[in-house]
Order: structure tokens, then C-alpha cells, then sequence
């Protein structure tokens, strides 16, 4: 796998974190509400690996429960490792966030 | 909900695809289960979960290239690769359910054509004599011969997938015609040409029913201890 492509999954996968820590949410809605933020380019399908790799870490559980549409639907939450995997995300984003927009704004100029 | 359960529900939701997309589903759903060791819940749990995705995102116009990636193999083996293996004690149950399963059709179709023989057209007898070290050697021969059966199925459900154009209907039964023939050739040559040897024993041609259904309710028994691992 490119870089470029472990780099996106590493921060969709904070992303996803985040989402999960404001409600419990299933796969489909978990693309849609991605989407709404914008990040567009993504195809839906890619969420799909990192929930099971969020679920081996046990980061996150499934549930069956029934949706409101109707059907029941495994809706994923977070677990307490989970929560402290997204703080630890957080953390490191900000320590990131900035340096790399001021290089990036700059065009690598000093 | 256990993998059983979950491959009905399947069966029953892929009906609302539509044709494109059911084909496109349908080549990932015959790669992912024929991954090797791969725990078969968390297979069905994801292959439903992806199912369930594709219909509604199919109601809303969207297709599976869409959703899936221009590379469903490749998105396949990403998925394949995150998924556990099977757990050590599930394989060694399911090995050993296997093979008490087979010796007891061994045992129940013995022991109905000899009876039958006998009892209605008073045919040979009323036992059956089995020779330990050829009858032994002839079962394992007979494992072995279903292990390599099973895995050349496996292999050709999945050369079949993502090639973009299907075999031909005809061809795919003249195929599986000719497979299947060769396995019962072997197996019959398995049965007659290895030479009778070590110590003989004699069982009653009703015994032998009588043992076969013993060891079928064994392995049904296994079969229900396997679905709670």
C-alpha cells in the first residue's frame, strides 16, 4: 500500500473515532456523515477495513439493534480503549496540524 | 446471530439487487468465503454489512464500482486481511466432526445395502467383515481425497472471480461433471485396489447401522458445540 493511502487511513481512522464518540452509528449513516464534512473523495466501501481493524484493536464493538428505518443494523461504538485511542489521536493532530500548513502555506521557503 | 443465520439473511437480501450490482457483489461474496482460515462470523458479519450498504446506496442510484472501488479484488483482500483467523479449537472440532461424519455414512450405507442384501434377497451375509489395516488405510485415502476435492472446488469458485466474463453454463457442468467423476473413480480405486490385510473383525450388518447413526449423533452434537466457540 502507497504511503499516501496509509497516511489517509490514518486520519479517516480519527475521523471515524470522533463520529462514534458523539453517538452510537452504523455503516452506511458512518459514510454519509463523512461525506457531509466534505471529505467526498473517499469511496464509501473504504471504511469497511478500518472498522474491522478498529474492531480487532478493540477500539470499537458492534451491536445488532434495530434502526429506526426499521432493520436491524450493527451499529458501532466507542469502547474505553477507544476513547483514549481518540484522545492520543487528537493530541497528535494538533501537535501536526499547524507545523504542517505553515510548510505547506510556504512552499517549503523558511 | 451465528454464521448460519447470517447466510440466510443474505440469501434472502441479495434478491433486491439488481443484476449489475448482484454480479459485482457476488464475485466478492465467492472470494471473501473461499479465503482460507479466515473466521467464517466475522466473514458472513461483513459480507452482510456490506450487502446491507449496497442496497442503500443502490436505492439511491449509486452502483457497486461506486462503492466499492474500481478493484474489488484488492478491496477484497484488504477486507480478508483484517478479518482473524479461525480459532485453533473451532478447526480441530470441525476436522474431527468431519471425519466421524463420514464414518458414520461409511457405516449407515454399509450396513443398509448389505442388510438389504440379505434380509430381502438373501444375498451374501449378515455380517460385514472389515480387514483393520486395509479398511483403515481406504478411510484415511478417502479424507485425503475429500480434502484435495474440496480445495480444487474452492480454487475454481475462485478462478471465477472478477474475470469480467462468465464460463459458459454448459461448460461449468461439463466441468464439474468431470471433476466429480475422477473423484468417485478414485475413490472406488481406493476401495478395490488396495489389498485386504490385518486382523479381521466381523460386525453384524444391523450393528453397523446402529453404529453409524451413534456416530452421526456424535457429530451432530459436535456440530452444535462448534456454533457456541
Amino acid at each position: 500500500m502507497s504511503l499516501r493511502s496509509q497516511l489517509l487511513k490514518g486520519i479517516l481512522e480519527g475521523c471515524i473515532l470522533a463520529i462514534m464518540n458523539k453517538r452510537p452509528i452504523y455503516g452506511y449513516e458512518l459514510s454519509i456523515v463523512l461525506k457531509e464534512f466534505g471529505l467526498t473523495n473517499i469511496s464509501e466501501g473504504s471504511i469497511y477495513p478500518i472498522l474491522l481493524r478498529l474492531q480487532k484493536e478493540e477500539l470499537i464493538s458492534g451491536k445488532m439493534k434495530k434502526s429506526e428505518a426499521g432493520p436491524k443494523r450493527k451499529y458501532y461504538q466507542l469502547t474505553a480503549k477507544g476513547k483514549e485511542a481518540l484522545a492520543e489521536f487528537n493530541q497528535q493532530w494538533e501537535l501536526i496540524k499547524h507545523p504542517v500548513d505553515r510548510i505547506l502555506n510556504s512552499g517549503g521557503n523558511k | 446471530m451465528n454464521a448460519n443465520e447470517l447466510i440466510s439473511i443474505n440469501n434472502k437480501k441479495r434478491n433486491q439487487l439488481n443484476e449489475d450490482n448482484l454480479a459485482f457483489y457476488e464475485d466478492m461474496l465467492v472470494y471473501m468465503r473461499t479465503a482460507s482460515n479466515k473466521s467464517e462470523q466475522q466473514t458472513e458479519e461483513i459480507l452482510l454489512e456490506l450487502l446491507e450498504h449496497l442496497i442503500e446506496a443502490q436505492s439511491e442510484g449509486k452502483t457497486a464500482a461506486n462503492i466499492f472501488g474500481p478493484d474489488p479484488k484488492a478491496y477484497c483482500k484488504e477486507l480478508i486481511n483484517e478479518l482473524s483467523k479461525e480459532k485453533r479449537k473451532y478447526n480441530l472440532l470441525f476436522a474431527t466432526r468431519i471425519i466421524i461424519q463420514v464414518a458414520a455414512i461409511f457405516s449407515i450405507i454399509d450396513g443398509v445395502i448389505s442388510s438389504a442384501l440379505y434380509y430381502l434377497f438373501n444375498k451374501g451375509e449378515n455380517t460385514i467383515t472389515l480387514h483393520l489395516g486395509s479398511s483403515l488405510i481406504s478411510f484415511m485415502g478417502f479424507l485425503l481425497l475429500l480434502y484435495i476435492f474440496i480445495k480444487l472446488i474452492f480454487w475454481w469458485l475462485k478462478r471465477s472471480t472478477f474475470v469480467g466474463k462468465r464460463t459458459k453454463k454448459g461448460v461449468e457442468f461439463l466441468q464439474v461433471w468431470i471433476g466429480s467423476t475422477i473423484f468417485i473413480l478414485l475413490f472406488l480405486a481406493i476401495v478395490y485396489l488396495i489389498p485386504e490385510f490385518g486382523p479381521e473383525i466381523q460386525i453384524p450388518t444391523l450393528a453397523s447401522i446402529g453404529i453409524g447413526l451413534t456416530l452421526y449423533i456424535v457429530s451432530y452434537l459436535l456440530k452444535k458445540k462448534e456454533r457456541q466457540i
